[in-house]
């Protein structure tokens, strides 16, 4: 508490030579850009009158916001009904269909016949249901600083959804590994995804056994999920682990330290399908040597010598370091200036990796308030969808229109296929192909605007914008051109679409 | 206007300058913007990724191989029926209007390559090839997107890599600018009316204009200028040359529309399409069927492809490419299951054609990768290495390819000296 007091402090004392303190309108709307989904109508001024340091704390205690819209709103998903178990059986099904198909094919030499039939459509919908339900969460749940770290989160443990099973164990990757963690501790995350079946088929630790091994009963134990005959140690999800979710690249770590990593996690694997695909250890497939990470020797000790190795990896300063940063990259500014990142390292070291005191430090640094970085960062393609989405009163319905949105602005949401996920910085998703593609997406949220009443005056409408999607931060020139534009359009429902659409695919608007 | 380039701001531009490098290079990079790139004529290449590991055996048939017809009782290609090349290898029948460029020296096949990684996942095995670092999941980048980042000087138009479809694919994926085109009649504004639409254009072009600089305001311009250049090029009204005749489908409007792209001397360099339905484990069939009806809608594709752009072809390489090939048995539903080693095209004026190149492994069971499938003897990287090189001029193929050096010496000899 003292630490905030003291910022505030700043906030309002500013060091002469510097650049102006924000106004607290200012810094809600700024808040609100980076630690929600943008402002709504009206929004910045609300949240100035709460008090953002005030309003910050409440986002941190998300469960005790109430947001019984979404609920209503999550209860049209008939996703979230299923468990891993049902999807697990419903896919088994679909793809024995489909294989059925494949030999009525193929014994009657007649390919049409597969056209017509797609078994494996249902997943295909489930993956665009799952696109959705995020949109909507992102655009109106009252627990932003949540969702928003559920996004964060959900790309820093990147699973592509495209990937054979990982079609029906992503819904459950989202709901019960990623949802309930997003603001808890670092080291319970790291544990419940690396235990992900998910993650375990994405970076196939599902398929790694110990050079040797062999699993007891029939011959058929040893295939799972398609992926075939397994014939020793996986590395990929010890690299990734350490690459990725981690230690970072430049993390100090070997490539003996990899096998080693992968040898403690042989036997992590996937049950059957039919026995509800969730976590299952392999004793059979373990090595059961001892091994040295980091310098560190590690006796065997079976599953929680895997639980241990990643305790002991969530607490290494070169993962805090990492991990901040790229928060400080997501919150801050991409190049995030070392004071945030710094104070976030502190905080993990003291608390252990509890997120919410991590994120407290970054947003009561001054680095987080320095006009410097305020309307300086380009916001994600999901960033910009969800704040258009919001600031314009849009309500996202079920179609895949808004998830399409996104895709065509880059960053389609589960598929990337990479483990490193979408990368913090703005020359990934600022291209010219996708500027022009945020053009068309603002002039059809535009079509559908509630927040703006219709206006036959142009400045008062274009005031109006300004003030309810912009928060007061319409720039002279945007506003110039917008009411150039309109000189010649009588009709004030074209006026109104025209004039919200220019100002959401603006450069202004594109930034937070 | 548009001196501070993309390619500038993402190095520093001003940085640059204040380096010392000469600032009329700024100048002629904005000069070359405006200059017609008919003019230039660059090199340009397209890749055709066949998703889905494509069966190199009944692509390039080894019809000349005894091993080839015991292990394929049902799907191997009749020898009457294959299109003979070298009185070893030949063209599936499918392809035969390919032959025509086989002869003329303008068509090559390269057997026997792929990756040292010996996955069979579709998805790791594609992603290794785009990211063209094998064996690494966590590359961020995809190969010819490297390229580019390290080739800079050419970058003076935003349509010097295209890839056609939704989404941009992996292989391009990166900080260079690069452009997916979903529909080429269909880029910019979609506003259905012309004169609403560029109206629409010029007031997003005002306001972009106010942008300043950075990222935003360079990708804005590019952007705008892209939509102008096509424009220029009415791509609406676009007549393939040669009575060329594109064969119905995704794959053939594909092909069009970068044919098209390239005769309105935009500056495309690199581009990129997929197509897929090659992943055939069940019932594959033979002379005809399922793979046949594939790889006549791919050679019709080419061959139209390349009658439309004429003598244009003379510094077009067109290279097709799958994530692996098939086993070399049939299974037991008349199709392939996942391999190793697979054959690609090589298509264009400069290519070294009329030739199978690479080593041949053999198909004798000792002869085999893992004693099923047909072994890697060219790396995917030395192919596309070379073409990089000694097509596109690459300078640096070890920033293109990291942790791999491709060498000459590796060349198959793809590209004619």
């Amino acid at each position: 508490m003292l630490s905030i007091v003291a910022t505030l402090c700043v906030l309002t004392a500013q060091a002469p030579g510097v650049a102006p303190a924000l106004t607290p309108r200012d810094s809600a709307f700024h808040a609100l850009n980076r630690l929600a989904y943008g402002a709504r109508p009206g929004e910045a001024d609300s949240v100035a009158k709460v008090g953002v340091m005030r309003w910050i704390e409440q986002q941190l205690d998300a469960d005790h916001i109430p947001d019984s819209r979404l609920a209503a709103r999550e209860r049209e998903f008939k996703i979230l009904d299923y468990d891993r178990a049902d999807l697990a059986g419903r896919y088994r099904d679909a793809v024995q269909e489909r294989q059925r198909l494949q030999r009525e094919a193929a014994a009657t030499g007649d390919s049409s016949r597969m056209r017509g039939a797609r078994p494996m459509q249902e997943f295909r919908e489930l993956g665009g249901e799952l696109q959705q339900l995020a949109i909507v969460r992102a655009a109106i749940s009252e627990r932003q600083l949540r969702e928003v770290m559920v996004d964060f989160w959900t790309n820093h443990f990147n699973v592509f959804v495209g990937k054979g099973a990982d079609r029906f164990l992503l819904p459950s990757y989202i709901e019960e590994t990623i949802r309930p963690r997003a603001l808890g501790r670092f080291e319970d995350l790291l544990i419940a995804t690396a235990r992900s079946p998910a993650m375990l088929f994405y970076l196939d630790n599902a398929q790694s056994v110990a050079p040797g091994s062999s699993p007891p009963g029939p011959l058929s134990a040893l295939r799972r999920g398609g992926t075939g005959v397994r014939r020793g140690i996986n590395e990929n999800y010890a690299r990734e682990l350490m690459e990725l979710h981690t230690l970072g690249v430049d993390g100090g770590y070997t490539q003996q330290d990899v096998i080693n990593v992968a040898r403690m996690f042989t036997g992590w694997s996937i049950e059957q399908p039919d026995r509800g695909a969730g976590f299952v250890f392999h004793d059979w497939a373990h090595d059961q040597g001892d091994k040295v990470v980091l310098g560190q020797k590690f006796k065997s000790d079976g599953e929680d010598e895997g639980i241990r190795l990643l305790k002991f990896l969530a607490n290494q300063h070169a993962t805090m370091h990492h991990v901040s940063a790229k928060l400080c990259a997501r919150l801050v500014a991409d190049e995030p200036p070392d004071g945030c990142v710094d104070a976030a390292v502190a905080a993990w070291q003291k608390t252990h990796g509890d997120i919410r005191a991590v994120l407290r430090a970054i947003v009561t640094s001054p680095d987080f308030w320095t006009p410097q970085v305020v309307r300086a960062k380009v916001k994600t393609p999901f960033e910009f969808v969800v704040s258009a989405v919001r600031a314009a009163g849009v309500e996202p319905d079920d179609t895949p229109r808004l998830a399409q949105m996104v895709a065509r602005l880059g960053e389609p949401l589960y598929q990337q296929p990479a483990p490193t996920g979408y990368a913090e910085t703005e020359a990934h998703w600022v291209n010219s192909g996708a500027l022009l593609a945020r053009m068309n997406a603002a002039m059809a949220i535009a079509k559908e605007c509630s927040s703006i009443p219709t206006i036959d005056d142009h400045a008062q409408l274009v005031d109006q914008i300004d003030q309810r999607l912009m928060a007061g931060t319409m720039s002279p020139h945007t506003k110039t051109v917008i009411l150039e534009q309109l000189t010649d359009i009588a009709d004030p429902q074209q006026a109104k679409t025209l004039a919200v659409g220019l100002a959401l695919g603006g450069p202004d608007f594109q930034k937070q | 206007m548009t001196v501070s380039r993309r390619v500038f701001v993402k190095a520093g531009g001003l940085a640059l300058v204040s380096l010392g490098l000469d600032p009329l290079f700024l100048g002629r990079a904005a000069y070359a913007l405006r200059r017609p790139f008919a003019a230039s004529r660059r090199p340009i290449l397209l890749c055709l990724f066949q998703r889905g590991a494509v069966d190199g055996l009944n692509l390039i048939v080894p019809h000349g191989e005894g091993a080839y017809y015991q292990e394929r009782p049902r799907i191997a290609i009749p020898a009457n029926d294959v299109v003979d090349l070298d009185g070893h290898f030949g063209l599936h029948p499918s392809l035969a209007p390919l032959k025509e460029l086989w002869d003329n020296k303008s068509l090559a096949a390269i057997h026997a390559v792929g990756s040292p990684d010996s996955t069979r996942s579709h998805f790791d095995a594609q992603d290794y090839m785009e990211t063209g670092t094998p064996g690494v999941k966590s590359t961020a980048d995809g190969w010819a997107n490297r390229y580019c980042q390290h080739d800079r000087e050419h970058a003076d138009t935003p349509f010097r890599a295209v890839g056609f479809g939704p989404q941009l694919p992996r292989i391009l994926a990166g900080s260079a600018p690069s452009l997916a085109i979903d529909d080429l009649q269909a880029f910019g504004l979609r506003v259905p009316q012309e004169a609403a639409r560029d109206r629409l254009t010029r007031a997003f072009e005002e306001l972009y204009d106010g942008a300043g600089t950075g990222l935003l305001a360079s990708s804005s311009r590019e952007g705008f200028e892209a939509v102008q250049m096509l424009k220029r090029a009415n791509p609406t009204q676009y007549v393939p040359a040669g009575g060329a005749e594109y064969p119905p489908g995704r794959l053939g409007k594909t092909l069009l529309q970068i044919a098209q792209l390239i005769k309105a001397d935009v500056g495309v360099e690199i581009a990129f399409a997929d197509c897929s339905g090659w992943d055939t484990h069940v019932n594959q069939g033979s002379s005809d069927g399922q793979l046949s009806t594939r790889l006549r809608e791919l050679g019709l594709a080419l061959a139209a492809f390349n009658k439309d752009l004429g003598e244009r072809m003379s510094n077009i390489v067109v290279l097709t490419m799958s994530e692996f090939g098939r086993t070399i048995r049939e299974n037991g539903n008349s199709g392939t299951d996942h391999g190793h080693a697979t054959a690609m095209l090589a298509l264009g004026g400069p290519v070294n054609g009329g030739q199978v190149l690479g080593r041949w492994p053999g198909l004798s069971v000792e002869q085999r990768f893992e004693g099923r499938d047909v072994a890697v003897t060219t790396d995917f990287r030395d192919l596309f290495g070379e073409i990089l090189a000694r097509h596109l001029g690459a300078t640096d193929l070890g920033a293109v390819f990291p942790g791999y050096v491709p060498s000459p010496t590796r060349f198959v000899g793809a590209i004619r000296g």
